[in-house]
């Protein structure tokens, strides 16, 4: 169960990492495609007969290892220690079922980042000081470590939406790590896989872009000609294999999970889960727009594109990078690993249990005292001189640690899906009956297809709904009436 | 038959290759603002959007008592009707908004000059009929914010002197937005204002083809040799399809993340809702009136109104004449007071739609 005290108003704690995780795809991506990107064009280049066009190839790839060092090395690597701050904080239960089943291959995954960091800095520095082939050697050397992070990490990321039958049996039982490899070539790992493959050769190719639209086209027009077009060909086979790997990937994840995508077909409600639809929607047409923008703007006039449609492009693919990611972490709801747990960190064969001991029972991170029926919010949220006293605390104080718990990694109060908003209009009693609706998580409820059960005893569900109730429909002041 | 065949066959009759001969020996000024043409292109692009996505929408809305309601299957039953609502929503907005960049930008670069008056008033009625697009298709789906904030828009007219009243009367088919009002609106959105702005649009594009892309006094002041161009196509073409393909991106990006919602039914016996206000594009004037109110209050509230009125009619005809005042091609005194009157314009129009949105807060 999440930390309770871990509360971002406004943004909500998804967002913290959603934030971090886009920026860090988009670099960590590059990293692998531009990893491919450099030692071929290294050995384009060496292929090229002697002259200035070849010495311009090669003097423009040290100026783009350059800023490849600079943005994989040390803003890839700072959004990557972002990440696990964040997702610890957020979603401790989910990184912990991580850990412990993936110890071994993290450990790979560093193993290779650590030859990744080393060969990167080696081929930078190593320009015209080297032999041109080991030069080349280096370059193959990165582009397979860079590689190998990614065959490591997208198993255990696509293990968090479909982790897999094998995988299941063992789940809860303290040999999960048997499974290993099951759960790692779980049912969308190639298809994914090849995906993000597609997707990181088309990044590679965009922020090649970056450098090649700064080259002076009246000043060296054979140079960015050619170098901007060859970037251009980066992108087409992801753009011509990714439609097909997409449907793969779809046919691959569970047919709950396939609903959500249809969700928004027909409406904008907002509490259905709808932007999955029209997140999906985006993708297809800044994909597709990614594609005509470079097609117009680069290969067919390469001597005129500039910066500014770099960027353009650049920020494009920031949109359909963000909207992919955002999608597939809707994609798994309700869940945070694929019928294992559910996205507020309640474990699925822990649910009968909490509801027969109490939420607060089984959450660390509340100060359990003289009684067992009290508890309250750790010490620093009561104020000290009360710590280890009576608990005098109103009943919504223990509404607002379930709150925390249960509602707060996906909502907030008033931001981002803000439940004061979602439940305006209701009062105490019609908030009460929402709550025991996802507590009873009937087989027909819309509610299962997105949101995990509410779980805890009626107790929890009264102090929920007080808390609740408390922010929808706050009591009013009293008035003040002049003194005679 | 070939290819070259049928082209052949068409060439002979519609007269394509003088087309393309024209297009090939048609050029677009390159310089550092160049960017700027590209704005009403965008326009232009927006505008179709605004065709084809609103024909989508008349299978199904129905003016009158229950336009609400057509509204509402449109936005939370038809599938996609959301996506259609949206994106007629939203490019209404970014036309209006790339409507008034093009404005500036022509303003700045001072391109309303010999032979391009033409271009610069019919651009500047163009805009009007949009705005006016706008205001119209505000109230249709006829829920609280929209029928409210139409009683308020609607304030604007009525303060005309002598006819305002009258005007106001006619525009709401009654002495209050009603049913009836939704049905005028739905004629004049559909029929009345297409068939005013699509000749007129037709004018401006052959005028701009006529008279081509105006190069900035900073440009012009160069010699020949030194003045860049590109081929209008296939080169200007091209960017300006990918400038098409950005826009829709970005309408995209908003109608998908920010889909058009719907409010409550319309109740005209219900209190205003608060904070209510007309769409961006008409803040200015709004809080314009809602300042002189403040000033000149109490008995002379209606002094206030008129000064407000006389204040905007003198402003847009001082707008609307500038090519008759600065008309010389040198950059002399009368180009420097233009170009003041444009950043005075500028900084009032962000000025007070700012105060606008900062008082509803």
């Amino acid at each position: 169960m999440n930390y309770p005290f871990w509360e971002i108003p406004i943004l909500g704690s998804g967002w913290v990492i959603g934030i971090i995780a886009i920026f860090h795809v988009m670099i960590s991506q590059f990293a692998v495609g531009g990893g491919l990107y450099l030692p071929m064009a290294e050995r384009k280049a060496m292929q090229m007969p002697e002259g200035q066009l070849r010495t311009e190839w090669l003097a423009q790839l040290a100026g783009f290892s350059k800023f490849f060092l600079i943005l994989t090395a040390v803003f890839g690597t700072v959004s990557g220690v972002g990440i696990w701050f964040a997702i610890g904080l957020t979603h401790p239960e989910a990184t912990s079922t991580l850990i412990h089943n993936f110890v071994f291959g993290w450990a790979m995954e560093w193993v290779f980042f650590l030859v990744e960091l080393t060969t990167i800095i080696v081929y930078y520095n190593t320009w015209g000081k080297i032999d041109s082939k080991l030069h080349l050697a280096v370059g193959w050397v990165y582009a397979v470590a860079s590689l190998c992070t990614l065959i490591i990490i997208n198993g255990i990321l696509t293990f968090m939406l479909t982790p897999g039958a094998a995988w299941l049996r063992v789940a809860g039982t303290g040999r999960e790590a048997s499974k290993f490899w099951y759960a790692f070539f779980n049912p969308t790992y190639w298809p994914s896989l090849f995906l993000r493959a597609c997707v990181c050769c088309a990044l590679a190719g965009i922020w090649a872009l970056i450098t090649a639209s700064r080259i002076d086209g009246d000043k060296h027009p054979a140079l960015k000609t050619t170098m901007v077009q060859w970037s251009v060909k980066w992108l087409v086979p992801s753009f011509v294999a990714t439609p097909f790997l997409l449907i793969w990937y779809l046919w691959m994840v569970p047919a709950s999970q396939q609903a959500l995508l249809t969700l928004g077909i027909d409406t904008i409600g907002s509490g259905t889960f709808s932007i999955i639809t029209r997140i999906a929607l985006l993708i297809i047409v800044t994909s597709a727009t990614i594609v005509g923008v470079a097609y117009f703007l680069a290969y067919r006039n390469p001597r005129e594109f500039n910066l500014s449609h770099a960027i353009a492009i650049l920020l494009l693919a920031l949109i359909a990078t963000g909207s992919g990611e955002y999608a597939r972490e809707m994609l798994r709801k309700p869940y945070v690993i694929g019928n294992w747990m559910y996205s507020n960190g309640v474990r699925v064969p822990y649910v009968s249990r909490i509801n027969q001991e109490g939420y607060l029972a089984h959450s660390n991170w509340v100060w359990k005292d003289y009684d067992e029926s009290h508890y309250k919010l750790m010490s620093y949220l009561v104020p000290p001189s009360t710590v280890g006293q009576k608990d005098t605390t109103p009943n919504y104080s223990r509404g607002e640690a379930i709150f925390r718990g249960e509602c707060g990694s996906c909502h907030t109060l008033n931001g981002y899906r803000p439940l004061a908003k979602l439940l305006a209009g209701r009062d105490r009693a019609n908030i009460s009956s929402f709550i025991t609706m996802l507590h009873d998580y009937k087989p027909d409820s819309p509610y299962r297809r997105y949101m995990p059960p509410m779980v805890g005893t009626k107790q929890d569900i009264d102090d929920l709904a007080d808390f609740l109730n408390a922010q929808v429909n706050p009591p009013q002041k009293p008035v003040q009436t002049a003194k005679k | 038959m070939t290819s070259k065949a049928i082209y052949n066959w068409v060439d002979e009759r519609l007269g394509l290759s003088e087309l393309a001969a024209f297009a090939r020996h048609k050029t677009v000024p390159v310089h550092s603002q160049s960017f700027w043409y590209y704005w009403g292109g965008i326009s232009l692009f927006l505008f179709l959007v605004q065709c084809f996505t609103g024909v989508l929408l008349l299978v199904y809305y129905r003016p009158g008592a229950e336009a609400y309601e057509s509204v509402r299957q449109i936005t939370f039953v038809m599938h996609f009707g959301w996506l259609i609502r949206s994106a007629h929503a939203w490019s209404a907005s970014l036309m209006i908004f790339s409507i008034l960049v093009h404005m500036f930008s022509v303003y700045f670069m001072r391109a309303y000059r010999k032979p391009r008056e033409f271009g610069w008033l019919s651009g500047m009625a163009l805009l009007g009929i949009a705005s006016v697009f706008g205001f119209s298709g505000y109230l249709l789906p006829m829920d609280e914010l929209s029928y409210f904030a139409t009683k308020v828009g609607l304030q604007i007219p009525a303060a005309i002197p002598w006819i305002g009243a009258g005007l106001a009367n006619m525009l709401r088919g009654g002495p209050d937005v009603s049913e009836f009002t939704v049905q005028r609106f739905f004629a004049l959105h559909v029929v009345v204002l297409p068939a005013i702005f699509l000749p007129l649009l037709g004018f401006h594009l052959w005028l701009v083809q006529r008279h081509g892309n105006a190069s900035p006094p900073s440009i012009e002041a160069l010699p020949p040799e030194q003045r860049k161009t590109m081929p209008f196509f296939p080169n200007f073409v091209r960017k300006d399809l990918a400038m098409w393909l950005i826009a829709l991106n970005i309408l995209a990006l908003l109608a998908s993340v920010f889909p058009w919602s719907l409010g409550k039914p319309f109740d005209p016996l219900a209190p205003a809702p608060l904070g209510i206000h007309p769409e961006w594009y008409f803040m200015s004037p709004f809080e314009m009136l809602k300042l002189l109110g403040y000033v000149f209050s109490g008995k002379y509230a209606a002094l206030g109104e008129i000064a407000g009125i006389l204040l905007f009619t003198l402003g847009i005809a001082l707008w609307f004449l500038i090519p008759f005042y600065d008309n010389s091609k040198e950059s002399g005194q009368r180009a420097r007071v233009a170009h003041y009157f444009g950043l005075l314009v500028v900084f009032h129009l962000l000025i007070t739609t700012t105060i606008g949105y900062w008082l509803i807060q």
